[in-house]
């Protein structure tokens, strides 16, 4: 009872939160509403158990990518974003294709009917470490090296020409 | 001897090679191996015939080899000797061999001396190939080397232009008649089945041969006669042939060649017997040749062509003979005339070699210059005219007598042309050797021809003297040459006497008034002339034969110019200029088609590549989103498919 | 709760998230559609995880990727978005359109 509750507040939370991302006027607001929803997506770890990528999501995500969509929506936004449509001519298009993407991903889903959590949650941060560093140490690795990279790679894009 | 006769013509022909490839080397340049065989032959054709007036052959004697078996037509090739044969044998190796004796003498110096020899025995080795095949093809094909030779012969001295155009007129007048006789020979083969002689003589004789059919082949055939032995229309080659040199006349035109086409109708008698309408084509043509050509020498001043009327003339007398049935007066006068004739163009010829010219005009008064000439030229001609006991006399009076037995009106045309014959021999002879000389210049170096030139002259005279009374004695011509068959038509009984007593007088009284005439009283005969100038003139122009002949050839010429202005003006016009103006055609056709369709579709291509890009740019918008829609259709599109099957 | 409710949810936050990366103006807009349906296969993986594969922690150990390469993304994003910005003088993506044609 109280599991559905939870799952359906936050599940409300988060779908909310992501039309407002791709509905509102203001960029300003999207942001905002991006950082809610991702801490809606971060209770639906927790719901599910997962307990370390609850920790990481909240880390990284609305602490971190949130926080720098707000600075650069602070950096870059408009006075004129109140009043300009923020949908371009193409919605009717995308809602088609959402709505094709729907359709086939129930019938993907149908075919998982019925599966029940068989045992209770627990705590993942062992399990998680161990593969890291046992079965999936080069992907692990290989994304330090992406880290590396896409520094580099920023700091490139953000440089002053040298005049 | 008869199993050798053969052998005379392959002889002939092989001194004409030898003459021709080594005559150099010979003694007389070639001239004494012509006269070698020439006498050969003549012993041969001698003996034969007196051995068959004795009755000591067995004729007909036939010997051939297989020539060719081509399924319808098998053909040998061999001798065929019978008294018909025999006779012309002997005339043609006499005529021939006296013939080049006298040529050593008158063609003496000619440059062209071993030549004349060859030819000479060319033209004797195919006339005994005409006698005694016995085959009609080889008969013709030694027919038509026989007219090659007379061209050769009588065109010999072809400097001079008349020569050389007299020769080809001989040669293509000829031809003309032997269309006539290729078209009648090839349908004779068609009525028999068969070329050989014997085969054709025992279907007639069998009475295979229905007369109508016989009548058209005969006359076809006598096309050729017409044409070979000068009957009218187509003489008017011989007195043109007078261009060669006077013992070719002899040999040619008196003995052998124009004899000829009587001997061919003779050889195929049988197959004319068998139709009345062949035989009286063939004897009111000789009948009309005749008279037509007595009457042309009345009026003519050459001496040779006088001599050449006269043969046309006495060549239609055979062809009369031989018309109403009278195949052994007709066979007989050919031999005497030969005798005769040809010693009178022998004399002729003397005559013109010592004053160097042909025309009577300038002749005169020769009796005393040259007496053997004249002695012999008296002979021949009082043989000639038929004055008892010469052999004319006997020969024409055979004929005379079976003229009258078929038809009256054929024996008055022929006693008018007796009369005639005398009448202008007379005159001939009284004009060229008695009276005042009429050329002074030409009278004083006239001579006596050498041996060698009256030699044959004195040997003529004499069978001219004796041949007619000799063989027409016990009918022992008539033993040699006959006809068994029947005639198709009847004949009347004549007396024999009548017929000769009154030809002789004719004759005699003829000859005298000639003589007298042109003797003591020139001048009439020229007022004559002058009062009747248009038949003179008629007569003149040969009754306009020779226009009439020429505009068929202008004919032809303007033809063949309008042909060549046709090929010229029109078809070349096509042929070529139609040509290029169709290359032209076709070239700016391709032209603007290259530019148009091929240019076009370069240019074309080009356009859509560009037009195909301008259109596909319209996908690239620079906008991500609108990339990214597209690929979310696909995607959206695969997952339609991937789920709806 | 069953698989099908989280995976419905992950469903419906995915398909927001595409119907903002085609539709919004804004590119910062864009970037953070791309997060949403990035959150919405993370969901997915840590739904499996728990319902079908509880043994192993295949799935969160895939997620912390995903959330850690999604981290780079947007680093390099809007690093390319400030660079942009400098040189175009507007955040709407109707005006990147230097590659038409």
């Amino acid at each position: 009872m109280i599991e559905q509750i939870t799952f359906g507040m936050l599940a409300s939370v988060v779908i909310l939160a992501a039309l407002g991302v791709v509905l509102m006027r203001k960029v300003m607001h999207s942001a905002l509403c991006l950082g809610l929803c991702l801490a809606g997506v971060a209770g639906i770890f927790a719901s599910l158990g997962s307990d370390f990528i609850f920790g990481a999501q909240i880390l990284v995500y609305v602490g971190g990518i949130a926080v720098l969509i707000l600075f650069v929506v602070l950096l870059a936004g408009q006075a004129s974003d109140l009043v300009v449509r923020q949908i371009n001519e193409q919605w009717l298009a995308a809602v088609l294709i959402c709505m094709i993407f729907l359709w086939s991903f129930a019938k993907i889903a149908v075919q998982f009917a019925g599966a029940r959590a068989l045992t209770d949650p627990a705590p993942t941060t062992k399990a998680i470490a161990g593969l890291l560093l046992g079965d999936y140490a080069v992907p692990f690795e290989m994304t330090s090296l992406i880290l590396l990279v896409s520094m580099v790679g920023a700091v490139i894009f953000g440089r002053r020409k040298v005049s | 001897m008869l199993e050798y006769v053969f052998i005379l013509p392959l002889l002939s022909f092989a001194a004409a090679g030898l003459i021709l490839a080594f005559g150099k080397w010979l003694p007389w340049k070639g001239a004494s191996l012509g006269i070698a065989v020439a006498s050969w032959g003549f012993v041969q054709a001698a003996m034969l015939f007196f051995k068959a007036l004795q009755g000591g052959l067995t004729l007909p004697y036939e010997v051939s080899i297989p020539w060719f078996n081509a399924g319808f037509l098998s053909a040998t090739l061999g001798v065929y000797v019978d008294g018909l044969t025999i006779a012309m044998l002997l005339v043609v190796t006499t005529v021939s061999l006296l013939m080049q004796i006298y040529s050593l003498g008158y063609m003496h110096g000619d440059p062209r001396f071993k030549r004349y020899y060859a030819y000479v025995a060319l033209f004797t080795a195919s006339m005994l190939g005409v006698t005694i095949s016995n085959n009609m093809m080889v008969f013709f094909m030694c027919w038509e080397l026989v007219g090659v030779c007379s061209y050769l012969l009588i065109g010999f001295w072809f400097e001079k232009a008349s020569a050389a155009s007299a020769g080809k007129k001989a040669f293509i007048t000829t031809k003309l008649g032997d269309l006539g006789f290729l078209a009648g020979l090839l349908f004779l083969f068609t009525l028999t089945g068969t070329f050989q002689i014997s085969a054709i003589m025992e279907q007639a004789h069998a009475g295979l041969l229905l007369p109508g059919a016989a009548a058209i082949a005969c006359i076809l055939l006598f096309f050729g006669a017409v044409g070979k032995s000068a009957q009218f229309p187509l003489f008017i080659w011989l007195p043109d042939a007078m261009e060669g040199p006077s013992p070719v006349s002899a040999l040619i035109h008196a003995a052998t060649m124009v004899a000829a086409g009587v001997y061919m109708v003779a050889r195929l008698y049988p197959v004319y017997a068998l139709s009345t309408v062949a035989m009286d084509t063939v004897a009111w043509t000789g009948a009309i040749t005749a008279i037509s050509a007595a009457a042309m020498a009345l009026v003519c001043f050459d001496l040779k062509r006088v001599l050449a009327f006269s043969t046309i003339s006495q060549l239609g007398y055979m062809m009369l003979s031989l018309g109403v049935g009278g195949l052994t007066a007709g066979m007989f006068h050919l031999t005497t005339h030969a005798y005769f004739k040809a010693l009178l163009f022998l004399a002729a010829g003397s005559v013109i070699h010592a004053m160097h010219t042909n025309d009577m005009r300038e002749m005169g008064g020769l009796k005393a210059k040259m007496p053997v000439t004249w002695i012999t030229f008296l002979l021949g001609t009082l043989a000639l005219a038929g004055i008892p006991p010469f052999s004319g006399f006997f020969s024409k009076d055979e004929i005379l007598a079976a003229a009258l037995a078929r038809n009256p009106w054929l024996y008055f045309i022929g006693a008018a042309t007796a009369a005639m014959t005398a009448f202008y021999m007379a005159r001939a002879f009284v004009m060229t050797f008695h009276g005042e000389p009429r050329d002074a210049h030409k009278f004083d170096h006239a001579h006596e021809s050498p041996l060698v030139m009256t030699g044959p002259l004195m040997f003529l005279a004499f069978l001219s003297l004796v041949s007619g009374w000799a063989l027409a004695r016990h009918e022992l011509f008539e033993k040699l040459v006959s006809f068994e068959g029947v005639l198709p038509f009847g004949l009347a009984e004549v007396s024999k006497l009548k017929v000769e007593v009154s030809s002789a007088l004719l004759a005699a009284v003829s000859m005298l008034f000639g003589a007298w005439l042109y003797k003591s009283r020139p001048d009439i005969p020229a007022a004559f002339r002058k009062k009747f100038s248009f038949f003179a003139d008629m007569l003149d122009a040969r009754y306009g034969l020779d226009a009439f002949f020429l505009a068929f050839v202008a004919l032809g010429d303007r033809l063949a110019r309008l042909l060549v202005k046709l090929d010229f003006d029109f078809l070349d016009q096509i042929a070529i200029d139609g040509w290029a103006w169709l290359g032209l055609k076709l070239s700016q056709l391709q032209g603007r088609f290259d530019n148009a369709v091929v240019d076009g579709a370069v240019d074309e291509t080009g356009a859509i590549a560009m037009a195909g890009g301008r259109l596909a740019r319209l996908a690239q918008t620079g906008l991500v989103q609108n990339y990214l829609l597209v690929v979310a259709i696909a995607l959206s599109l695969f997952a339609a498919i991937t789920f709806l099957i | 709760m069953t698989l099908e409710h989280y995976l419905a949810l992950s469903a419906i936050l995915f398909a927001i998230g595409l119907f903002g990366v085609l539709t919004r103006r804004n590119i910062i807009g864009i970037l953070m559609s791309v997060e949403l349906m990035l959150n919405a296969a993370n969901i997915n993986f840590a739904a499996f995880n728990r319902f079908l594969h509880f043994d192993a922690a295949v799935g969160n150990t895939s997620v912390i990727f995903i959330i850690t390469l999604a981290a780079a993304e947007v680093v390099v994003g809007l690093a390319l978005v400030m660079a942009i910005y400098k040189n175009l003088h507007t955040v709407y993506v109707e005006k990147y359109n230097i590659l038409k044609g």
